[in-house]
């Protein structure tokens, strides 16, 4: 009876962990966010970016950008607010807006095209996934994993991989 | 008359007490002297030292707590821990490769420690049960075995056989993680959820409760049935078994608890720092958990929490001031850097000596005992 529920405590532990698991598997999901204020053509049609706009995210302002800037913010968890303070023309007044989206899960990167989201285009106009334009050259990396670091012959220190 | 041979024995006991406190507490007196000698030279200011010995005691007195269990239990200085450390890490690598940032990050690294932590700590356990009286040699070499299997699969595993899929991490060749992974986006986190700012002195308020918590539980642990079988099997092996004590089985709990604990505290220790040396952050770590729970006047039979506070503030004070000192005086920063690994290593030497010593002063004083016994017998 006493090892049964020693079981059931320990299946019971277990399952709690997995729970914790998969919601910090969820909550904890980090994204960058690039916020491109640049214009952009949708179905033959072209989309200008305001004058400026000031980004705030959890209090902070993360990025003041003039037309074809692009500021980033990160974001822990796929839910996003951002409040911006758009002013259209030089000297014009500023318009302060609240910005709630979604991410999607698999991105990494993910890049917001605010006039396309101003436009109130559908997300896939509005929202990219973001592709780094510099092709990483990949340069070898010696991994050394002797502590020692015993020099050999040349006095080159050995790399075991 | 009787007065004055009052007075005498009085001053005696005295002078034995004082004896016995110098001796029993010989190495953290001497770096008391050593931080008292190398602090004015250095010329940091209190407020410097004092955030920098916050900062440390955050990062590592969660590491140096989990020396205790296995001490309790009789199983000298757990070098073994360096098996948990390497469950945190790869709990760590997992974790930054699924982009899991702040503090969910920490807490599933943890989870994904688990398993691998009481794994290793089982193995760790059943080997140190053949070797009993050899622990911590026997660990010490455990841990560079599993180094090995840690090597095994970080650098031949990961990618191939285990999804990794971050060029960040992932080497160049296309399996293997590389040497250094960033871990900028959990940096700090839990230390600055709730710090407060004293003159500036920053108290990472989150990690101490971290750390009390863990106090807490070793005090109500060794309250429990588990903690005083621990404690018997501490004390002697074939009284706890004839009490009906499974020892093998306290012993491994004691090693898989210790082996758990080290993988949070590794944990913990990383997301201070903010990047992980893939091939080296743990080869070390045990050695100088060690090293700081003997400063603070622990042996390798008898280690309190306090032990544990001590040694860290004056194992890191060390460690902050003697290369500034060393500087000072003879112009060379190394010269302090060569002198506080040189103490690291020595004060591990220095307490395993005096436990032997102490060790074979009490079965020599016991045959002796036992043979004035037998001899008045025989009269």
């Amino acid at each position: 009876m006493k090892s049964k529920r020693a079981w059931l405590f320990r299946g019971l532990t277990v399952l709690a962990l997995l729970l914790i698991a998969a919601v910090m598997f969820i909550i904890g999901r980090g994204h960058t966010v690039y916020i491109d204020n640049k214009n952009i053509d949708y179905n033959g049609q072209t989309y200008k970016g305001p004058y400026k706009v000031v980004v705030t995210v959890d209090g902070e302002q993360v990025a003041k950008l003039y037309n074809k800037d692009r500021g980033m913010a990160k974001c822990i968890g796929q839910k996003f607010e951002m409040l911006l303070a758009i002013t259209q023309e030089k000297g014009g007044e500023e318009v302060n807006m609240g910005v709630t989206m979604t991410l999607p899960y698999s991105m990494d990167g993910i890049v917001v095209n605010l006039p396309a989201l101003l436009a109130g285009l559908p997300q896939d106009a509005y929202l990219s996934e973001f592709v780094s334009a510099i092709p990483e050259e990949p340069v070898e990396e010696d991994v050394v994993t002797d502590e020692f670091g015993i020099p050999d012959a040349e006095g080159e220190v050995l790399p075991e991989a | 008359m009787s007065e004055i041979k009052n007075n005498n024995t009085a001053e005696k006991d005295f002078g034995k007490k004082v004896g016995d406190f110098l001796r029993n507490n010989s190495v953290p007196i001497m770096f008391v002297i050593i931080c008292a000698i190398c602090i004015p030279i250095s010329g940091f200011s209190p407020s410097y030292l004092l955030n920098e010995i916050m900062t440390r005691m955050g990062r590592n007195t969660f590491l140096i707590l989990c020396l205790l269990i296995p001490i309790m239990a009789g199983m000298g200085l757990n070098f073994g821990m360096t098996l948990g450390a390497m469950a945190g890490e790869i709990g760590l690598i997992l974790v930054a490769d699924w982009q899991i940032w702040g503090i969910p990050g920490v807490v599933l690294a943890m989870i994904i420690s688990i398993p691998i932590s009481v794994l290793l700590g089982l193995l760790c356990g059943k080997i140190l049960n053949m070797a009993k009286g050899r622990e911590m040699v026997t660990s010490y070499i455990i841990s560079y075995f599993i180094n090995g299997l840690y090597q095994l699969v970080v650098l031949y595993m990961m990618g191939p056989i285990i999804p990794i899929k971050h060029s960040a991490i992932k080497l160049p060749r296309g399996y293997g993680i590389r040497n250094t992974v960033s871990l900028l986006n959990m940096r700090q986190c839990i230390d600055n959820l709730i710090a407060v700012n004293i003159k500036g002195v920053k108290i990472p308020v989150l990690t101490l409760i971290l750390i009390a918590l863990l106090c807490f539980f070793i005090i109500w642990f060794r309250k429990t049935k588990l903690g005083q079988d621990m404690r018997a099997v501490g004390q002697d092996m074939q009284v706890a078994r004839d009490a009906g004590i499974n020892v093998e089985r306290t012993r491994i709990i004691s090693i898989v608890m210790s082996t758990v604990l080290a993988g949070f505290g590794m944990i913990l220790y990383l997301q201070n720092m903010g990047n992980l040396s893939t091939y080296s952050s743990h080869s070390q770590i045990g050695m100088f958990c060690i090293a700081a729970l003997l400063v603070g006047g622990a042996s390798v039979d008898k280690a309190s929490i306090g032990n544990v506070f001590l040694g860290v503030t004056l194992f890191h004070l060390m460690f902050i001031v003697a290369p500034a000192a060393g500087a000072k005086i003879t112009g060379d920063s190394m010269i302090g850097e060569y002198f506080r690994v040189f103490v690291s290593y020595g004060v591990i030497t220095v307490a395993l000596t005096m436990y032997e010593a102490k060790k074979r002063k009490m079965k020599s004083m016991l045959g002796a005992q036992l043979a004035l016994e037998q001899k008045e017998e025989t009269k």
